[in-house]
């Protein structure tokens, strides 16, 4: 424990200082009940998410390089963000930075040319869960927990980007190739196919994980939510039934994306009387928060569309 | 899972008769299935090199069509079987351009879950890779503005403007595209969602925080409707990145 760093810059993104505030909110209680700090990213832009990078490759470089420039200037070596697709693209930024000489050299003659500091390194982006796991871990959550989520069955949805591909999160990859060819494998990476850190703060915190595989790392949509309604469709409901079929009461979220398609389609597909998709969704730090003590309205329940209040005031846990 | 390259023989050039006789020689049964030939003259080589010059599409070359990719895409598995990233990687490579052409319907369904770029033991950056082919295609105009492209196009647009998102923009910005009527105030021009003709599942999730009192997230998200958050040094930045975008034809045509 303890190799990423206790102090981290803090990357919320758009999503978080708007419609998902809950999930800011609760994250800043859980990292200082678990003794962290988290520096937040004055004055960033956005990182592009799933969309910019289909319109144009250095435009989205530079967006992320700027945010990685802040940093730096700030003194930090690395980023923390709590979003699958704005951790994705911070690394994705990265892989291209450390990988292609051409494009580090032209990003860099860009942000001069921007007024912005050109970077002399590239900081490292982790997934808040990431960070979380390796620098206080289920033992501290443990420790911290006065107000245990027992009775909690909880179906842990991690999406796709925190894990995938291993390019760019730094994940071991178990299709093909060898030990070698890896260069960018992280120690304190989750496992690809089968992620388990969420799993292990909540049931750390007294909640009880359903088996979810494969729909724990299936896609909502993501992108498309808006734009392919069909298949997001699809997706969640998928993803839905099999949460509930298998015995969840809730799911815990990871992403302010996935968690915003889920509940809306969830709602949208209970309109149209679909079976067995209103399970509630809720940001496992929402959860972590109230094991830690804290009430409904400290960790913004109230924000969620899907309204796992019920759910949990049935348990007795808020 | 059917075999892709099937779909490259078209009807017309498949003959199948019930009796077959050559020169005296009954050769009915499974014998009797003839294609016809054809020359393919309209190669474009100039297609996959130009996806090779951009940084995140040059891996297609790595590309030995294992086809690892198509069986863990979930828009194959659990849409349409049309999908086949595989596929379109074959024919990009060729330059059959055409041949992409017929499936515009389904090419841009990717949903960027990276599984066939996770998966991929090659180390093809597939969805990258489907992605620039999909640019390079509209550059060219031989696909037209399919539904996330006009998504993307004004996410990003968004971006650049403002250096942030902002949720209610995007959300009914992008209901107004789709030809839903949003009802919007004389003076900052910004939708009002209870007069404006939109889904009822919409109309629900916007007045939930009202029904429950929840006045602070109401708050918060009306100022970003009234004040779209923006990133405070912006402008010098936002000068260089559009003039990038330039470059790369990336602004919305005509616009």
């Amino acid at each position: 424990m303890g190799i990423i760093g206790k102090r981290v810059a803090y990357y919320p993104g758009c999503s978080l200082e708007g419609a998902s505030r809950a999930y800011d909110v609760s994250t800043r209680i859980v990292a200082k009940e678990l003794g962290l700090e988290l520096d937040y990213l004055e004055d960033y832009n956005c990182c592009g998410a799933m969309e910019s990078k289909n319109v144009t490759f250095m435009g989205t470089m530079l967006l992320n390089a700027r945010n990685m420039s802040l940093a730096l200037k700030r003194g930090h070596k690395v980023i923390v963000a709590p979003c699958n697709g704005c951790s994705f693209s911070l690394q994705r930024a990265e892989y291209f930075l450390e990988t292609d000489k051409k494009v580090f050299e032209k990003v860099n003659e860009l942000l001069k040319e921007g007024d912005v500091d050109p970077l002399d390194e590239i900081p490292q982006t982790y997934h808040l869960l990431e960070w979380l796991y390796n620098e206080a871990g289920p033992q501290k959550v443990k420790e911290r927990t006065v107000k245990p989520l027992k009775g909690l069955k909880v179906a842990n949805y991690y999406g796709c980007l925190y894990t995938r591909p291993h390019f760019y999160s730094r994940t071991y990859a178990h299709a093909g190739g060898n030990e070698e060819e890896r260069p960018r494998k992280r120690e304190t990476a989750d496992d690809d196919e089968h992620p388990f850190y969420m799993n292990e703060l909540l049931e750390a915190a007294g909640a009880e994980s359903v088996y979810f595989e494969p729909m724990h790392t299936q896609c909502c949509g993501g992108p498309h939510s808006l734009s392919d309604e069909d298949v997001s469709k699809k997706f969640v409901m998928m993803i839905l039934q099999t949460a509930k079929r298998n015995g969840a009461n809730i799911i815990a979220t990871e992403c302010p994306l996935c968690h915003a398609s889920l509940e809306m389609y969830r709602y949208r597909l209970m309109l149209e009387g679909v079976e067995d998709v209103d399970v509630p969704a809720a940001y496992f730090t929402q959860l972590l928060g109230l094991a830690f003590g804290y009430s409904v309205d400290d960790v913004k329940l109230k924000d969620n569309l899907s309204d796992p209040i019920p759910v949990l005031r049935r348990l007795g846990i808020a | 899972m059917p075999i892709h390259e099937r779909s490259l023989v078209e009807s017309e050039r498949v003959l199948k008769k019930e009796r077959l006789v050559i020169d005296g020689i009954d050769v009915s049964g499974d014998w009797n299935l003839i294609i016809l030939p054809r020359t393919v003259e309209d190669y474009d080589l100039d297609f996959a090199k130009e996806i090779m010059e951009s940084p995140d599409g040059k891996t297609i070359q790595q590309c030995y069509q294992c086809s690892y990719c198509t069986a863990s895409c979930p828009v194959h598995n659990y849409w349409d079987d049309r999908y086949n990233p595989r596929h379109f990687i074959y024919l990009a490579r060729l330059g059959m351009v055409d041949e992409l052409q017929k499936r515009v319907d389904v090419m841009w369904r990717c949903v960027s879950c990276h599984k066939c770029t996770h998966r991929c033991p090659k180390g093809v950056l597939v969805e990258d890779v489907l992605k620039v082919i999909l640019r390079v295609m509209y550059k060219r105009g031989l696909i037209g503005d399919y539904p996330s492209k006009k998504f993307d196009q004004f996410f990003t647009e968004n971006v650049l403007e403002y250096g942030r998102i902002e949720d209610g923009e995007l959300l009914f910005g992008w209901m107004e595209k789709q030809g839903y009527k949003i009802k919007k105030d004389p003076i900052l021009r910004k939708p009002i969602p209870f007069f404006s003709d939109i889904p009822k599942w919409l109309k629900d999730m916007v007045s939930k925080p009202i029904k429950e009192g929840n006045i602070s997230f109401i708050m918060l998200n009306a100022k970003h409707m009234l004040f779209h958050p923006r990133t405070k040094e912006w402008n010098k930045f936002k000068q260089v990145l559009r003039k990038v975008m330039e470059e790369e034809g990336a602004l919305a045509k005509g616009g």
